[in-house]
């Protein structure tokens, strides 16, 4: 199981055993991550999963879709060049260590 | 149900069954699970099209709009072929990068921070009209609840006005659309005449009030922000999108509640799982049953081969009947996890507007749990029959209230 971490910008953190296949929102939810909120449930529509993702893992990712791309435009935190919807990321075993920064508003 | 095997399409089995006659329609377990064990895809021979019955394989293609597209259309028939040529939806039957401007579009208008604005609103509406209702204690929670809720509060979120027996007839057009040249289709196409004018003259900027969604589109579009042509498209999306869709959802939410009062009750005592149960409503009885796509290249789907250029039906509420995913999948249970439904679609595609699904869902129940001690059926609920849509036409209730 790779282990992800979701960070606040304090730098409080929470470091779980994520389940390859799953996505990085559902686990957030899953193990009781604060600052995540998914008000639409997984599916590109609220911008309420908003993650900042450490750069050696941002290079790893495929890169967002159509929808995904159009969302991260209405995160009620600004945009960042590693911004993504954490519903849209598919944990994989080469996730192992990314860090996942929260930002401070989902909405 | 049984459905024979009439012969093989390269390993995909060919079968002569039909999704959309009156039985299966009204009843479509037993053929939904015959063919989710025929297979994880079927060739339906009598239209000429491959068919998925399975959660797993439905998700997939929903979420593959490379292989999979929109762009032969929702429906059956191939919008880009002759005969059944008509311009595509502005939104959901476009592909990026056109879908990505587009959805852009759609994003500033009904973002979650607008859509949240009309919280108030929303809530305010739902009490007025479930005090009104709750004041007699019999009620039909479609014709008194569930359509004029969603005809108030949504059609003016976009700027519009319309009343039941328009916003029914052009309804059962769009959903009925999806499946073959029926009877179904034609009645739907007779009963929607009186209103095409009314409907083309509505999706106007000059007709659109002020302060909703519409109005917001034609001002980008008049400002060159969004393509032209693009605001009326999405007027008519919404409206074709959000209204049957919505209503269907809080009917079949009161008719699951009322025929299982134990989840009722659960529910009062619990009301942080309104949210899940909005999702197991969607599971149980997904408001649209049933959409298409087109291969855009020969592919495979679980190891077996897909020809080019065909049509794929994807059967929703079958996949969220799957007992491969979803254990005991005819009980409707409040406590599960039924996120994972494919009632609103996945990638791309998925539902723009399920934000505001869900907060029509939460505030009519809220409004109902606050003051409903009990809610029971009260006679014979009715469907209506449509190719793809399932909603229900009457739903008599009972309630007994708080003292």
């Amino acid at each position: 199981m790779p282990k992800i971490i979701f960070r606040t910008k304090v730098g409080k953190s929470h470091e779980i055993d994520a389940t390859v296949g799953s996505d990085v929102m559902k686990e957030a939810l899953t193990h009781h991550v604060e600052g995540i909120t998914a008000e639409c449930g997984g599916a590109a529509a609220c911008g309420t999963c908003h993650v900042y993702v450490d750069e050696a893992t941002l290079a790893r990712l495929p890169p967002p879709e159509s929808t995904e791309e159009a969302m991260l435009d209405f995160t009620a935190e600004k945009r960042a060049i590693n911004s993504r919807l954490s519903c849209q990321l598919r944990v994989t075993q080469e996730m192992d260590g990314a860090v996942f920064t929260l930002p401070d508003v989902q909405f | 149900m049984n459905i024979t095997i009439t012969g093989d399409m390269n390993g995909v089995p060919i079968v002569d069954a039909d999704p959309f006659v009156d039985d299966v329609l009204l009843n479509p377990y037993a053929f939904w699970e015959s063919l989710r064990n025929i297979g994880p895809v079927a060739w339906l021979s009598r239209y000429g099209h491959y068919v998925l019955s399975r959660h797993d394989e439905v998700k997939t293609v929903q979420a593959d709009w490379r292989t999979f597209t929109t762009t032969g259309g929702a429906g059956i028939s191939d919008i880009r072929k002759p005969g059944h040529h008509r311009p595509p939806s502005v939104i959901v039957e476009v592909d990026p990068p056109r879908h990505t401007e587009v959805r852009k579009a759609v994003n500033r208008v009904i973002s979650p921070a607008t859509v949240r604005g009309w919280r108030e609103r929303f809530e305010a509406d739902a009490h007025e009209l479930v005090d009104g209702v709750l004041a007699r204690a019999r009620f039909d929670g479609v014709r008194d609840v569930s359509e004029p809720y969603v005809l108030k509060v949504f059609p003016e979120s976009i700027g519009l006005e319309l009343n039941r027996e328009q916003a029914v007839a052009v309804g059962d057009l769009n959903f009925n659309a999806i499946g073959p040249n029926n009877e179904r289709v034609a009645q739907a196409r007779e009963k929607v005449e009186p209103f095409l004018a009314w409907w083309h003259s509505s999706i106007k900027g000059e007709t659109v009030k002020a302060g909703g969604a519409g109005e917001m589109l034609f001002k980008l579009e008049a400002n060159g922000e969004i393509p032209n042509g693009l605001a009326g498209g999405l007027v008519m999306t919404f409206l074709r999108g959000g209204l049957d869709t919505t209503i269907s959802s809080i009917g079949s939410g009161l008719w699951l509640l009322a025929k299982h009062p134990e989840q009722w009750e659960l529910l009062r005592a619990k009301p942080e799982l309104l949210r899940g149960t909005f999702d197991e409503v969607l599971r149980m009885e997904s408001p649209i049953q049933t959409n298409f796509r087109t291969t855009t290249g020969p592919t495979e789907i679980s190891g077996l081969p897909l020809e080019a250029d065909r049509k794929v039906q994807l059967l929703l509420g079958s996949a969220n009947r799957d007992p491969r995913k979803f254990a005991d999948p005819y009980s409707f249970n409040i406590t599960r996890d039924a996120t994972d439904n494919v009632a609103f679609g996945n990638g791309i595609h998925a539902c723009a507007g399920q934000l505001i699904a869900r907060l029509e869902f939460d505030c009519v129940f809220k409004a109902l749990l606050k003051r409903v001690k009990r809610l029971e059926l009260d006679g014979t609920p009715e469907h209506r029959l449509n190719n793809a849509l399932r909603t229900l036409n009457k739903l008599p209730i009972k309630v007994t209230l708080d003292a």
